[in-house]
């Protein structure tokens, strides 16, 4: 009991000091431009004012430009992403479809795959398509390495629907896609949030081809954005953890809902061979 | 099936082919461009710029493999018992793992600012330092810096990994060892440790992987200086391309870049088969 008790102890404080920073953001995010220059820091904001969310979040064009851009890239991405690969991975788990270990191995290496590595030839190669610099471009860049991902995540729940249950809706006049839609989808549906949040996720918080592919100001997600600000805000670090905030927040509102979806996801897309 | 050839596939072969050619600015534009054989190859072998960055890049990916792999199992011995709250503690870790990148390490530079960052203020009031000091503003702190930032948002992922595999010990080994006298540290290093290999093995593989790619973080941190010291091959890539319009000598550090996950991909495929095999 005794054990347990020190156990509890040493877990609230080892959880404590591992979200330090993300503590240290809210309370950054929350005081006055003057008292960040106070020596030692204060542990709490007194008293908390939301003038950083003001002036850096919503009098700010760019950035507020830029959480709509990341919203648009993001929820197209997600959708994108489950128009392709809930059909796909039904396909790669129940239909007789040749190359599916060959398909698996690629789509798991795909995520082993610097994403450097697909956005300098993606920005060669879209210039020449003209989808540089659109919201267009940029969900397919997403969708590049969200797609792979949700198919390794969705194919074993497709796996798990009973064969005779499939066969017994087709011997009912099912068609394989009556069957799919009827059946196999609505006991999918954990499958489903998972990768509908892991792709949203992801997207979220893309970096990289926002950076290579979005080359002007207008369709630049907030991480872009937040990024060539940087040095504008100099030491206005109120109004750069106000605006990272609000770019986490969305993230940990997802997760504390759906938590157990997006560890599953999570884990397993990276580890299930 | 299609959508990955095209945007996957499509993409990386073409890098691949480019690494070959000539091309700067004027080719992207135009099209076309001449074959030069090896001769890209033969001139970043040849930079010492090159090599730099691929050394960083070993020592940065090294060492978050083994600040992730320690942290990670420090966590996991934790949060395998059970305890009040434990379920809640192990999600809430989790957020460092699940956190958008540019939010990290945004937190990170403001934690480690010389003048009023977060760090500097416990050190100097512990009396370790006395006036400020910039960690990202010298080259070796830097690099140290990212690697912690780095690791920071990996372990739990490491420690959920690794919980699993904690839990699959067998009981009966560790009352073995204590009939057998063995201290803790004993049963650690003869027990868990051997029982861990194989996910452990498959841990620094994944580890290795997405650390040898981070681009982000870094970028973000601290675009690769000062003074090229944290200017790992991903960004000296993107620094080639979108800085200096070499396209070509970009994509011969991307076809570098392509082969280390590529050779460590088949040692993690093989280790998943034996994984599965016992």
């Amino acid at each position: 009991m005794t054990r347990e008790r020190t156990r509890l102890v040493i877990g609230v404080v080892v959880t404590a000091v591992y979200l330090l920073p993300v503590y240290w953001m809210l309370n950054t995010s929350l005081k006055e431009q003057a008292e960040v220059f106070a020596r030692p820091p204060a542990l709490v904001p007194v008293p908390p004012t939301l003038a950083a969310y003001q002036s850096a979040v919503f009098g700010d064009p760019d950035i507020a430009r830029g959480l709509v851009n990341t919203f648009v890239i993001a929820t197209g991405t997600t959708v994108l992403t489950l128009v392709v690969a809930v059909p796909a991975a039904f396909a790669l788990a129940r239909l007789r479809v040749r190359w599916v270990t060959p398909a698996l191995l690629l789509f798991l290496a795909v995520q082993m795959i610097p994403a450097v590595n697909l956005a300098l030839p993606m920005f060669v190669l879209f210039g020449r398509v003209g989808l540089v610099n659109t919201y267009a471009g940029l969900i397919v860049a997403n969708c590049s390495l969200s797609i792979p991902l949700a198919i390794t995540i969705m194919r074993p729940y497709f796996l798990s629907v009973p064969g005779e249950v499939l066969e017994a809706a087709r011997v009912d006049g099912c068609t394989t896609f009556g069957a799919f839609v009827r059946v196999a989808l609505p006991v999918s549906i954990p499958g489903l949030i998972t990768m509908a949040v892991v792709s949203f996720l992801g997207a979220w918080g893309e970096f990289v081809f926002g950076l290579a592919l979005a080359t002007g100001d207008e369709l630049q997600p907030v991480s872009v954005v937040i990024a060539k600000l940087t040095n504008a805000y100099g030491t206005r670090w109120n109004e750069l953890m106000a605006v990272s905030a609000v770019v986490a927040v969305p993230v940990i509102v997802l997760f504390v809902l759906l938590q157990r979806y997006i560890v599953a996801g999570l884990t397993d897309g990276a580890t299930k061979g | 099936m299609l959508f990955v050839a095209v945007t996957v596939v499509y993409p990386l072969i073409y890098s691949v082919l480019q690494a070959f050619q000539d091309v700067g600015l004027r080719e992207v534009i135009r099209g076309g461009a001449e074959w030069v054989g090896f001769a890209n190859f033969a001139d970043q072998f040849g930079r010492a710029e090159f090599w730099q960055a691929l050394w960083l890049s070993l020592v940065y990916t090294i060492g978050t493999v083994a600040l992730t792999y320690v942290g990670g199992l420090a966590l996991a011995m934790l949060f395998v018992h059970r305890f009040a709250g434990r379920n809640v503690m192990r999600a809430l870790l989790m957020l460092a793992w699940i956190l958008p990148t540019v939010v990290g390490a945004n937190v990170w530079r403001w934690l480690l600012d010389g003048s009023y960052g977060l760090l500097n203020a416990t050190l100097r009031g512990l009396g370790l330092i006395a006036g400020d000091v910039f960690w990202l503003g010298q080259p070796g702190p830097a690099l140290v810096s990212v690697i912690v930032a780095t690791a920071w948002s990996f372990a739990p992922f490491a420690m959920i990994l690794l919980v699993a595999a904690l839990q699959g010990v067998p009981a009966t080994l560790y009352e073995a060892a204590r009939i057998d006298g063995a201290t803790t540290w004993q049963q650690f290093r003869h027990v868990t440790l051997p029982a861990l290999r194989p996910v452990s093995i498959t841990v620094m593989l994944l580890i290795f992987i997405f650390a040898f790619k981070t681009f982000d973080t870094i970028y973000l941190m601290t675009r690769g200086g000062p003074g090229g010291a944290t200017l790992t091959l991903p960004l000296y890539a993107f620094q080639e391309a979108f800085e200096f319009r070499r396209y070509d000598t970009a994509a011969v550090a991307t076809t570098v870049m392509l082969f280390v996950p590529l050779v460590l991909s088949v040692f993690y495929f093989r280790s998943l088969r034996n994984e599965e095999a016992a």
